[in-house]
């Protein structure tokens, strides 16, 4: 904790492998005290308050295409995992069909440090709190592991087991995440609820897409998730639930946004009690289940 | 000095010149603490600190860290028995038997890398008996509070603050004028409320950091960022047993002061630490964490107000009670609570008070001096008292000041008389630019729109006999040196010394230069930067060593020319005779004089000009009432207005514009004046919004800059317009009085007023954060 | 404790180095080669104050190791002005009165270079947003963003960095 932070870094080892396979047998053979990193805005951090103490930090960045940000419009978007966030809010395929990931990337911190930070570094820290983490959920994202039997898909969906805790393995590295190419007519809005205007870590966040969707009684998609609310970033099923079920209306949107209060679950901490996160749940639901509902009807 | 017009204001009063040093700045060359170069000699150092809020220390091992390779010095509290202080004595540089605040320095260590310093502090063993926290500053008066300083009654303190041994309370200043419970029965219109102000940091830039250094003679060099240089010597000086000659403190620049920089909190442990080094020199650099918890904190206050008013808005009474969260040590803070007590009506005209202002220990982090230095904590409930009243009468808030706002002449409460002031031209500034009156419509239908309006007073919080000096000397190239004691952090000191030795003088702004870093060996005496002082007092001594230098080149021309020094002037650094029309620059004479008219021989040599400047008329005020002729050296007065919007959703609240309007006397450099009231108002707006030091069981829980939120560059107001009223202040330069801290008074409750404005509520204390406005619009009905 | 060899350079000079691992950047560009016009406000990449160019985009020098640095370029606050020619960003800040105590300058003027590469005619709101991981206490930003807005308009060329830096 912060009254005992150093005044720099502990020392440790600077490991650099030259390929994924060299980097996950390091990993897998010095667990427990071997991490990789690639922006290091958590690692070093935490490395300096004390919190975590590993002799050894793998930089990944260099390794196989985790620079590599594309495009496909049958696979959709794969981001690689040492792509910073700069990059990402860049892209002309973020912006012009995954604007909502834009959106909740520009939300995070500041400039120096998106420079830095990672979406899939974003992801495997596992915060409640991450701002990208609701729209690859609701997005689907699967991400790409290489583990020392070599590579993997993890849908991002069973991928959080508890605040800071993934279903990662000893050796285990994520080089990219992929969503899967979007559905027509995507819409998305990504508010953050902070204590300044922006920069701040989320107090709530409230992730919405939707699409239009002829198979839905309603004739659209719309899910929603929250940050900060719960021990894992959380994806409120019932609000597709009633969104898809009948037409939509304030009222219903009302319904949906009831429904993710009483599906959340935050505790007090210095930055909020759980008692404004559940109100500011139910009212930043409605704006951005608002916004997106007025998004996909024009 | 007197009423001057503007034709008898020389070059360059009134100018906003450059800063003289943002060149360096701008190009990455000021040079600050950490930035100076000591060599390979130079020694790393870390502090122990308690890690419980009260305790008895029973036991200190050394030995282990001592053992540590690369450890070369390890000190307690053994070492160092002096106490230190600058009002009250009553800290000492290491614990000795008792820690009194988690952080408390327990034990110091000198390293080859602060790394290895770091880890020996693992190496430390340290045992305590924890004893019982007082967390309460109320709580902390009462006789079952644990004491805090059993031995209050030996400690030394100046001649105007009050301890009151056998209990916590280290200074108690009353106001007794009237007969205020007599007056109650008179008022058409009573406002009873109290308000909680918490605990807020300075959050300077630059973390606090010092380097010492003791030779092999025992004379000390402190390298630090300091606002206060001299009184650092002298202070530590005593602490130590030394004399101030042997301690010698220089000071580059400043990253940011607004008072946690002033007097004496970390550097004492830098120099103790020091003396055992062996005569190497020892860095000692604050994280931003331990800048947080164990620098210079601004103290909470707990403010009872009860005012009275009759039919007419008149204020007829007023019974403010002050409970100042004064932490472990109350060295300087005492005197934070002697300002509020003395300033307890705020800038009011108020016949009947009772005023009582306690400062009481605490065992929290170290309350010091804080940009406004009690003034912003008591406004910030007294202004929206003052509010409340006017709208139960159904007065109209700007109508209620203009009527009981301090004019020339009006009585204080501490019996005197207020001086010429634009208080009033200050407050109808601010309403007219906030179109007082006239509401426009939210910009949402989620939104609730409000303005409100503060006034605000502070004189300069020192003794009586706090004094500047300056030297003026020429150099063979015409260029003028200046001499101060006074530090820039900022606010432009160097620049207005430097405009105001050039006007003096008669010289271009751009020949002056200022003889910094302030090096006590070398600069002349200066009591410290605060207070909002320097400007008035270090420029009164600026002048006048000027003037001296004026007076001297005039007579020895006047001697080599045969001529009188009436006829003769210096303007753009040339020495003109009006009579004959010799000219001459400067330059020829600041050193090497002028021939003698008949060749035989030399009149004048190096130029010195010296100044010096002391108020001499503050009197003392009666320890029982309060009351005395003279209580301050003057005040500045002034007033600001917001206009905001809170959102409904959520209750953040934004700041659509916002108006200030000060009494600076004469603004030396209207643009560094005007920054001041935009940096003072932003950190005032700060302060309102997002700063709260969190305290739980005597730990602070926010520490960083992650969790201690502090306006970004964003988060300012869409407009902001600044307003400079000049009555001149009497003995002022040019009539000029200070700004630097002023802004940041009215600030809090301008913002509160125009909270209540739009959506109806009050909270009990700042920072009125989204979810204190929301949660509070739910429980009155206002939202759902 | 594991020494690198890395060669970088900084300022347009070619610099070759040995830092152990747990050197940050700005330990780095402050101890070991006496360019302390970069500060050290935080060490945790909240403040600012340690902003350089890194490959030509902002980071918190506190929050990069100079170990990742090997043939990287950087560019520090001194590397902004050109043969005594101040930046325009530089000139800016001084003119219009945003520079108080002075310490959240370097990194406030490396910010706004990099800004002004990326996006030649930023707003208010760009400008302050591009600024947000850039504390400052003393000026209340405001100077500061007029004066990046101004050194926009200020004539090209003068900057000792362009675009594809």
């Amino acid at each position: 904790m912060s009254l005992d932070a150093h005044p720099g870094l502990p020392e440790f080892e600077y490991v650099k492998p030259e390929t994924l396979a060299e980097a996950s047998q390091f990993l897998a053979a010095h667990r427990g005290e071997a991490r990789p990193f690639v922006g290091g805005t958590d690692v070093f951090v935490r490395m300096r308050d004390g919190v975590w103490s590993d002799r050894y930090l793998v930089d990944i960045k260099c390794l196989g295409d985790l620079n590599k940000i594309a495009f496909e419009p049958l696979r959709g978007l794969v981001i690689g995992a040492a792509v910073n966030m700069n990059r990402v809010i860049a892209f002309q395929a973020v912006r012009e069909k995954y604007s909502v990931l834009a959106e909740a990337a520009e939300s995070c911190a500041s400039y120096q440090l998106r420079t830095r930070a990672t979406i899939v570094g974003n992801i495997c820290n596992a915060s409640p709190a991450g701002d990208t983490i609701g729209v690859c959920l609701l997005l689907d994202g699967i991400l790409d592991v290489h583990g020392t039997d070599g590579m993997r898909e993890e849908p991002l969906g069973s991928f959080f087991l508890g605040p800071g805790k993934t279903s990662l393995r000893p050796g285990d590295i994520v080089t990219s995440i992929r969503l899967p190419a979007p559905p027509k007519g995507l819409a998305g809005r990504y508010i953050k609820h902070g204590r300044n205007k922006i920069s701040d870590l989320a107090i709530v966040g409230v992730t919405v897409v939707g699409c239009p969707r002829i198979d839905q009684a309603s004739g659209y998609r719309i899910r929603l998730a929250l940050a900060s609310v719960a021990p894992v970033p959380l994806v409120v099923d019932e609000v597709e639930a009633i969104l898809s079920s009948k037409k939509i209306d304030a009222k219903g949107i009302a319904e949906a946004a009831q429904a993710a209060m009483s599906a959340c679950d935050p505790i007090d901490d210095v930055r909020g009690s759980a008692r404004y996160r559940r109100l500011m749940v139910r009212n930043l639901s409605i704006k951005a289940l608002t916004d997106v509902w007025e998004q996909l009807r024009k | 000095m007197g009423r001057a017009s503007d034709a008898l204001v020389p070059h360059p009063i009134g100018e906003s010149k450059l800063r003289i040093d943002g060149r360096d700045k701008a190009i990455g060359a000021a040079l600050y603490t950490d930035d100076l170069q000591f060599g390979n000699a130079l020694l790393h150092a870390r502090i122990k600190r308690s890690p419980h809020p009260h305790a008895l220390i029973k036991r200190i091992d050394v030995s282990k860290a001592r053992a540590l390779p690369g450890v070369k010095a390890v000190v307690t509290g053994q070492d160092f028995p002096g106490y230190i202080g600058l009002y009250l004595q009553d800290r000492q540089i290491f614990c000795r038997d008792r820690v009194r605040y988690v952080g408390d320095p327990v034990v110091g260590v000198a390293a080859i890398s602060e790394n290895i310093a770091e880890q020996a502090l693992d190496l430390i063993d340290v045992d305590y008996v924890v004893l019982e926290p007082v967390l309460d500053p109320e709580l902390g008066v009462s006789a079952q509070a644990p004491l805090i300083h059993p031995d209050l009654e030996k400690y030394a303190v100046v001649n105007f603050i009050f301890p009151e041994p056998g209990t916590n309370i280290s200074n108690h200043f009353k106001i007794r004028k009237g007969d205020v419970d007599n007056t109650w029965g008179q008022c058409a219109s009573i406002v009873e409320r109290r308000y909680r102000i918490p605990h807020i940091q300075h959050v300077p830039l630059e973390p606090h950091i010092a380097v010492a250094k003791q030779d092999e003679l025992g004379e000390v060099t402190l390298w630090g960022s300091s606002q206060s240089p001299f009184a650092q010597r002298n202070l530590i000086a005593k602490s130590l047993g030394l004399s101030q000659s042997e301690i010698r403190v220089v000071s580059p620049y400043v990253g940011g002061g607004f008072g946690s920089k002033a007097g004496v909190s970390m550097e004492a442990l830098a120099v103790a630490i020091a003396t055992r080094a062996r005569g190497r020199p020892v860095k000692l650099r604050l994280t931003r964490e331990e800048e947080f918890y164990t620098a210079f904190v601004r103290q909470g206050l707990v403010a009872h107000f009860k005012m009275g008013c009759d039919a007419s808005g008149r204020l007829l009474a007023m019974e403010n009670k002050f409970y100042w969260d004064g932490g472990a040590y109350t060295e300087y803070g005492v005197n934070i609570t002697r300002a509020a007590g003395y300033s307890c009506t705020g800038p009011y005209e108020v016949p009947n008070v009772r005023g009582d202002s306690y400062c009481v220990y605490t065992n929290h982090p170290v309350g010091g001096p804080m940009r406004g230095f009690g003034m912003p904590e008591m406004h910030a409930g007294l202004e929206q008292c003052i509010d409340e009243l006017a709208l139960q009468i159904g007065m109209d808030p700007v109508e209620f000041r203009r009527l009981n706002c301090l004019k020339t002449g009006s009585t204080l409460v501490t019996g005197g008389r207020m001086h010429a002031t634009g208080l009033l031209q200050c407050l109808e500034k601010v309403s007219e630019a906030i179109e007082w009156g006239s509401k426009a419509p939210p910009s949402a239908p989620t939104k609730r729109r409000g303005k409100g309006v503060a006034i605000m007073w502070k004189a300069p919080a020192m003794p009586p006999n706090a004094g500047s000096s300056a030297w003026v000397e020429l150099a063979e190239d015409g260029q003028v040196n200046v001499g101060v004691g006074g530090q820039d952090m900022g606010q432009g000191s160097f620049t207005i010394a430097a405009q105001m030795a050039a006007a003096a003088l008669g010289v271009p702004y751009e020949s002056v230069r200022i003889a910094a870093p302030v090096d006590t060996r070398y600069s002349p005496y200066e009591w410290q930067t605060v207070a909002s002082r320097l400007t008035w007092s270090m420029g009164n001594a600026v002048v006048s060593a000027a003037r001296d230098v004026r007076r001297q080149v005039l007579q020895v021309a006047a001697e080599a020319w045969g001529e009188t020094p009436e006829d003769l002037d210096i303007v753009n650094g040339t020495l003109i005779s009006y009579k004959s029309e010799k000219e001459t620059p400067l330059k020829n004479l600041g050193i090497y004089g002028l021939p003698k008219p008949d060749g035989r021989g030399w009149r004048g040599g190096p130029i010195i000009g010296r100044g010096s400047f002391m108020p001499s008329d503050v009197t003392g005020l009666d320890p029982e009432t309060g009351q005395g002729e003279k209580a301050v050296v003057h005040y500045t007065t002034g007033a600001q207005a917001v206009e905001l919007e809170v959102d409904l959703d959520t209750g953040r609240i934004e700041i659509i514009r916002g108006v200030g309007a000060f009494d600076v006397g004469r603004a030396i450099n209207p643009e560094m004046v005007k920054a001041q009231m935009e940096g003072g108002f932003v950190q005032g707006v700060s302060s309102a919004l997002y700063e709260h030091l969190q305290l739980k069981n005597g730990f602070v829980q926010n520490p960083n800059l992650v969790d201690y939120r502090i306006a970004t560059a964003v988060d300012i107001p869409g407009e902001l317009q600044s307003f400079i009223v000049e009555v001149p202040q009497d003995d002022g330069p040019w009539g000029a009085r200070g700004i630097g801290e002023h802004s940041m008074v009215p600030t809090l409750p301008a913002i509160a007023n125009a909270i209540y404005d739009a959506v109806g509520i009050r909270l009990e204390g700042p920072p009125f954060s989204a979810e204190k406005v929301f949660l509070a619009m739910l429980d009155a009905g206002i939202v759902k | 404790m594991v020494f690198h060899k890395i060669n970088l350079t900084v300022n347009d000079e070619y610099e070759e180095m040995v830092v152990p691992s747990n050197m940050t950047l700005l330990q780095m560009l402050r101890e070991k080669m006496a360019l302390t016009g970069t500060k050290n406000g935080c060490s945790a990449g909240e403040c600012g104050a340690c902003t350089v160019l890194m490959n030509g985009e902002p980071v918190n020098s506190c929050m990069v190791l100079a170990v990742e640095c090997n043939a990287a370029t950087i560019i520090t606050v001194e590397g902004l002005a050109r043969d005594k020619q101040l930046d325009p960003v530089q000139e800016a800040v001084i003119a219009a009165g945003g520079v108080q105590c002075g310490f959240c300058t370097p990194g406030i003027l490396m910010s706004s270079r990099a800004l002004l590469n990326r996006n030649p005619d930023p707003d208010e709101k760009e400008i302050a947003e591009a600024l947000v991981g850039n504390l400052c206490r003393c000026t209340g930003y405001a100077r500061i963003i007029r004066a990046i807005k101004e050194a926009a308009r200020m004539k090209p060329g003068t900057s000792a960095l362009s675009a594809t830096d």
